[in-house]
């Protein structure tokens, strides 16, 4: 690329990203529900039921730190399907059209949406983050820790980009919202949620034990507490759930190409 | 490059939807540089397809097309910098103003920094929408956002330029003033342009040249004189005003041509000659002592071509709606 092709491959992305975040801050309601659930989780927790953690045989330091991983991985997950619903909304807007048209060099309108998705998680996670320290929670992994813990919300992130985004290409439509978000609430809600997994009993207890969000939530929670386990477990599921939704989402892509 | 180069040129070009109709069915066409060519068809002729294909946001199933001496399949991301398009639905984000549109626009484009304001000001003046630059598009009337889109789709000085139906429900003086740009565009800029209209009158006072598409193929091309004169001489049509002299009327026109469908009440017949013979036929009724409530000559409209190539008139002839009724605020059900 010659500098001004590329100043100019830039310029588009960054349109694409500038759109995406302005209707963020202008329309309320497309950034507030990814956040409400988290947020609502934090707050019953952080209160009342936090008399879970005096069951016997729940032996992490603190419950609020413990809830604050499933949240993060939640909001993080949240985030990127609703990424899937911007998608959506411009395909049926006609605003895909317009950036399709307008960008010589299309990839340019992915790093787009990469980059808003980046920076709308960065808020998002500053929001619970500051939520969770108000509530009382305490951190006793290091930096390093802890930055391997936002590494595994970011990878969840991607993850469910990719998946929503998929979705969003097939139907290029909002009705296709609830097939972007349910199947990632459920995934979420089939992991050890409020105790740890060697607690389930019952029916989820097998399929906790398979769900790949109970290895980025043991991950994430063994981080926070500063004793780092199955992380190679963590990140192999984490980057293979990604390999297999990005296939997935660039094979949507392909057929909203021909589709027109 | 040269402006030899801005021509479009189509061969062959198919285009068939999965589970659904051969949309556009081998279709041939070239557009000359600088002309205004109109693409001109019923509801679901095809028109939205063929710019989609040509404007790379659709591969053909078949044939080729080059815009700008470019290939449409093969050479997209080339196609893309040199044209501009205003699709038939504008896409316009009602929560962001037409600055905002601009500022969008140009930064897609990649142009330089410095320029993007200005070339944006400039062109919401040029399409009169300066003193609403700061509002919400989601209030604009239907004019304002056809023209919002028209000036978006030009703000990377494209030389081609494609608008599927950019006047479909727009009051007479919306259109009017669309006209006066587009035509601005194409004799002053040297822009080519693609537009596709459902309006027999905007394809003979705008058009250069006219390709009437129906169902997924070219029922005739040329420029709208020549298709009139094609189909030939005028009609005259007449009303008796005593009905008891009908047939006698009937009687008196066939001397002078073959009959045509008219309009209820109403007689009317192809001319064989020309107007020359109106006289001839006021003569004939005078002393016939009939007298006529109307005499109406018809000169050859591009409806009376399309009847002929295609066995229906154009009003009507569509999917759904006729392309007599424009919806309020520029909204189509055309999909
Ligand atoms: N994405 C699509 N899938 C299936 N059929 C389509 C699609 N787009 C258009 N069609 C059909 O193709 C035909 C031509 O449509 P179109 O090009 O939009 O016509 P026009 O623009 O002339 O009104 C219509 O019968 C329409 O229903
Ligand atoms: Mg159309």
């Amino acid at each position: 690329m010659s500098s001004a092709a590329r100043r100019a491959y830039f310029s588009s992305a960054w349109a694409v990203a500038w759109r995406y975040l302005h209707n963020l801050y202008t329309k309320p309601a497309v950034f507030v529900p990814g956040l409400i659930f988290p947020l609502f989780f934090l707050a019953a927790f952080a209160g009342g039921l936090s008399s879970v953690s005096d069951v016997p045989g729940f032996d992490y330091y603190d419950f609020t730190a413990f809830q604050f991983c499933f949240v993060l991985i939640q909001a993080s997950a949240l985030a990127g399907v609703f990424v899937g619903f911007s998608i959506a909304g411009d395909f049926e807007q006609g605003m895909g059209r317009r950036m399709m048209l307008a960008t010589s060099n299309r990839s340019a309108i992915v790093l787009g949406y990469a980059l808003g998705a980046a920076l709308r998680l960065i808020v998002v996670w500053v929001i619970i983050t500051g939520v969770s320290l108000l509530a009382g929670m305490t951190v006793r992994g290091s930096g390093l820790d802890i930055a391997g813990m936002y590494m595994l919300g970011l990878l969840a992130n991607v993850a469910a980009l990719f998946f929503s985004a998929g979705i969003a290409l097939r139907f290029r439509s909002l009705q296709a919202g609830p097939l972007m978000q349910m199947p990632v609430f459920i995934i979420l809600f089939l992991a050890p949620v409020y105790v740890p997994q060697e607690l389930l009993t019952g029916w989820i207890e097998p399929v906790a034990k398979v769900n790949p969000v109970t290895a980025l939530l043991d991950g994430a929670r063994s981080l926070l507490a500063g004793e780092p386990t199955g992380l190679l477990l963590a990140y192999g599921v984490a980057f293979s759930l990604i390999a297999v939704m990005a296939v997935w989402a660039m094979r949507g892509l392909r057929k909203a190409e021909v589709a027109g | 490059m040269s402006q030899e180069s801005n021509g479009i040129e189509v061969k062959g070009l198919v285009r068939e939807f999965k589970n659904g109709p051969r949309a556009v069915d081998g279709i041939d066409l070239t557009v000359e540089p600088g002309e205004i060519y109109g693409f001109l068809g019923p509801n679901g002729a095809g028109k939205s397809t063929t710019v989609h294909m040509l404007t790379t946001l659709l591969p053909p199933t078949a044939g080729s097309a080059k815009v700008a001496g470019l290939d449409v399949a093969t050479e997209g991301s080339k196609v893309r910098k040199v044209i501009g398009a205003a699709l038939q639905e504008a896409a316009l984000d009602p929560h962001l103003t037409a600055r905002e549109h601009m500022k969008l626009q140009t930064s897609l484009h990649g142009l330089p920094k410095e320029e993007r304001l200005k070339r944006g000001d400039e062109l919401i003046e040029r399409v009169g929408l300066s003193e609403a630059a700061d509002r919400r598009v989601g209030g604009y009337s239907g004019g304002m956002k056809r023209r919002l889109d028209l000036a978006l789709a030009l703000v990377h000085r494209p030389r081609v330029l494609f608008l599927d139906e950019p006047t479909t429900g727009l009051d007479p003086q919306s259109r009017a003033s669309l006209w006066t740009e587009v035509t601005r565009l194409s004799a002053e800029d040297g822009v080519t342009v693609f537009l596709t209209t459902q309006y027999l009158e905007e394809a003979d006072q705008l058009a250069n040249r006219v390709g009437i598409i129906d169902a997924g193929r070219i029922a005739a091309e040329g420029t709208p004189a020549a298709l009139k004169s094609e189909i030939g001489r005028p009609s005259v049509e007449v009303v008796p005003r005593d009905p008891a002299n009908r047939a006698r009327s009937q009687e008196i026109l066939d001397q002078f041509g073959t009959a045509v469908p008219a309009a209820r009440d109403a007689l009317g017949i192809r001319l064989n000659e020309g107007i020359d013979e109106l006289v001839g036929i006021v003569r004939a009724f005078d002393s016939a002592n009939i007298e006529l409530a109307s005499l109406v000559l018809n000169e050859p409209t591009l409806d009376d071509v399309f009847l002929a190539k295609t066995g229906r008139h154009l009003e009507g002839a569509g999917e759904a709606d006729s392309a007599e009724m424009p919806l309020p605020d520029g909204e189509t059900v055309n999909a």
